[in-house]
C-alpha cells in the first residue's frame, strides 16, 4: 500500500465533510467525527504510516472547512491518533468487537470533552443533542468505516473477517 | 560480550528517540491550544490565513459539491413526481387565493402610487444584489454557515444580507476574492433585530444553532400569535429594513421563529449590496461609497452582471420590501432590489 494512501483517504473525507448534503442541523458532529474515527482507525494499523503533524494538519483541514475554532479538531485528531498508535503497541487488536468498545469509549470521551472546550470557548453552555448525536452516530458507523479502511488497505475484503489486521504481506 | 555491549549501546538512542516523539506530541498538543486560544481572541493572521486557504479550495469544493448538489435536486424532483397529484390539488387552491390578493395588490399599489404622489414622495433607491450558490456547506457543531462562490471580485465585502427565494439566510463574515461566508440566521452568534407582527414590535432573533431561532427582548406584555411575520428592522444599521426572516412559533413566553428560508438545503442565494457608514467603517476593502446608501460597490460594479428582472416578492406585512430572491437554477446573476429605508 502507498504510504500516502491513509493521508490521502483522510483527506477526501474532510473535503466532503464540507459538500452541501443538506443535513439535518443535529447531524452537524456526525461529518467531522468520522474523519476523526478515520485517524484513528489508521493508526491502530500496523504498517501503516500516518504520523502525528500529518493528523494534526488534517484535523486543522477539518477546522477550516467546519469554519469553527481553529485547532478543536486538530485538537480531537491528535487525541484518536494517539490512543490509535497507543493501542497499536499494546494490545494488536484484531477483534473488531473489542475496537468497536473503545471507540465507543474514545468517541464518548471526545465528545464530552468537545462539549466542555465548545461552551469554554463560546463562554456559554452550548447544546449538547448535536455532539450527542454525532456521538452515537459515529459509533454506529464504526464497523462500516473500519471496513472501509481495511478493504483500501488491503484492496479487497478479506476472507476472514475476524482477522482485520492481517499484514499485507 | 558483544550483545550486551550492542543493548548497551543502543538503549541510550532508542530512549532519546522515545523521548524526542514524546516531545513532538507536547509540541502538537501546545500548539493546538494555541491555536484555539488566538482563534478565541480573533488573531488577524489566523483569520487572513483561513480565508486564503478557504479561497484557494474553492474550485476543488466547487466541483465536489456538484454531484451532492444534482442528487439532491433528483431526490427532490423524484419526490415532486410522488405527490404530484396532490400538488395540483393544492396549488389550484392557492391560486384561487392568489387572484384575490393579485386584486387586493393592484388596489393597494394604485393607492399607494396616489399617495406618494400627493406627499411627494421621493423613490425608495434601489439595492443591487448578485446571485451565486453555495458551493460548501460549512456547518459544524458550532456554527452553522455557508461558503458561496461570491466574493470581493464580485463586490462582496463582510456584513451583506443573504437572502435566498424565501426569505434572509444570514449575512456574510468573511469575504475572499472569489468566494463569501455566510453566517446563517440559526447560528450561536447570529442576532438579528426584527419587527414581529402586524404591529411591528421591536425583539431580537437569535439564534441557537437549533432550526428555529429565539425571539429575545419582547416587550413585556405583547400579544404574539402564531404565523405572524417576522421581518428585518433594521436597526443594526447593517441589514435592509423589511426582510422576510419567517413566521412566529411557539407559546408565550417561549416563542421561536421558523424561517422561511431552508437553511439546511441552501442552493442559489443573492447577496443583497447594502452599503451603510457602519458596515463600510468596519470593511472598507470593497471601494469607496457614492451616497450613504450606495449601490453596488463601484469597484465592483464593472464585474457585475447586467441587472435582470427582479424577482418580486410580496411581503405580506406592508409590503416592507420588494426584494429579489434567488430562486433555484437562477444562479450567477445579478440585479435590483428595493427594501424600506
Amino acid at each position: 500500500m502507498s504510504p500516502i494512501l491513509p493521508a490521502l483517504s483522510v483527506l477526501f473525507a474532510v473535503l466532503a465533510t464540507a459538500v452541501p448534503w443538506g443535513l439535518p442541523a443535529d447531524a452537524t458532529f456526525m461529518l467531522p467525527l468520522v474523519v476523526v474515527m478515520m485517524v484513528f482507525c489508521w493508526r491502530l494499523m500496523p504498517d501503516v504510516v500516518l504520523p502525528l503533524t500529518a493528523c494534526l494538519l488534517l484535523g486543522l483541514l477539518t477546522d477550516v472547512m467546519s469554519g469553527g475554532p481553529l485547532g478543536f479538531f486538530a485538537l480531537m485528531a491528535l487525541i484518536a491518533a494517539s490512543v490509535g498508535g497507543l493501542l497499536r503497541v499494546a494490545v494488536e487488536p484484531r477483534d473488531l468487537r473489542f475496537l468497536w468498545l473503545i471507540w465507543s469509549a474514545l468517541a464518548l470521551a471526545l465528545g464530552v470533552l468537545g462539549w466542555l472546550l465548545g461552551s469554554l470557548y463560546f463562554l456559554r453552555w452550548i447544546d449538547w443533542w448535536p455532539i450527542l448525536f454525532g456521538t452515537l452516530a459515529s459509533i454506529a458507523l464504526f464497523p462500516v468505516v473500519l471496513r472501509g479502511l481495511v478493504w483500501i488497505r488491503r484492496g479487497r475484503f478479506g476472507p476472514d473477517r475476524s482477522n482485520l489486521f492481517r499484514s499485507s504481506s | 560480550m558483544r550483545g550486551g555491549a550492542s543493548s548497551i549501546y543502543r538503549s541510550p538512542r532508542r530512549s532519546w528517540r522515545r523521548a524526542r516523539g514524546e516531545l513532538l506530541t507536547f509540541t502538537l498538543y501546545f500548539f493546538c491550544a494555541l491555536l484555539l486560544v488566538l482563534s478565541r481572541i480573533g488573531h488577524n493572521g489566523i483569520d487572513g490565513l483561513r480565508e486564503r486557504f478557504v479561497d484557494l479550495s474553492a474550485p476543488l469544493l466547487e466541483a465536489m459539491s456538484i454531484p451532492v448538489i444534482e442528487g439532491r435536486h433528483l431526490i427532490k424532483r423524484a419526490r415532486t413526481y410522488a405527490d404530484a397529484f396532490a400538488e395540483i390539488d393544492r396549488l389550484r387552491a392557492e391560486n384561487d387565493q392568489l387572484k384575490q390578493w393579485e386584486w387586493n395588490a393592484k388596489l393597494l399599489e394604485r393607492k399607494n402610487a396616489h399617495l406618494r404622489a400627493l406627499l411627494n414622495a421621493v423613490d425608495e433607491p434601489a439595492l443591487n444584489f448578485v446571485t451565486g450558490s453555495v458551493i460548501a456547506d460549512a456547518r459544524g457543531p458550532f456554527l452553522r454557515s455557508a461558503l458561496i462562490n461570491l466574493g470581493r471580485d464580485n463586490g462582496v465585502r463582510v456584513g451583506y444580507a443573504v437572502i435566498d427565494g424565501n426569505g434572509l439566510v444570514g449575512h456574510t463574515i468573511d469575504a475572499g476574492s472569489s468566494v463569501a461566508r455566510v453566517l446563517l440566521l440559526n447560528d450561536l452568534n447570529s442576532h438579528i433585530p426584527v419587527l414581529v407582527g402586524p404591529a411591528g414590535v421591536r425583539a431580537m432573533a437569535s439564534g441557537d444553532n437549533s432550526a428555529e431561532l429565539r425571539l429575545d427582548f419582547l416587550p413585556d406584555g405583547t400579544s404574539l400569535y402564531e404565523g405572524d411575520e417576522v421581518y428585518t428592522s433594521g436597526s443594526d444599521g447593517v441589514l435592509p429594513r423589511g426582510l422576510r426572516v419567517g413566521t412566529v412559533t411557539g407559546t408565550p413566553g417561549a416563542f421561536r421563529v421558523r424561517p422561511y428560508a431552508d437553511l439546511r438545503a441552501l442552493d442559489a442565494v443573492s447577496v443583497l449590496f447594502f452599503d451603510t457608514p457602519e458596515l463600510v467603517n468596519s470593511d472598507p476593502v470593497a471601494g469607496p461609497i457614492d451616497g450613504p446608501l450606495s449601490a453596488a460597490p463601484t469597484s465592483a460594479a464593472s464585474t457585475l452582471p447586467q441587472p435582470v428582472q427582479p424577482v418580486s416578492s410580496v411581503n405580506p406585512v406592508g409590503s416592507a420590501v420588494k426584494h429579489a430572491g434567488a430562486e433555484d437554477g437562477s444562479a450567477a446573476g445579478g440585479g435590483e432590489a428595493q427594501a424600506d429605508q
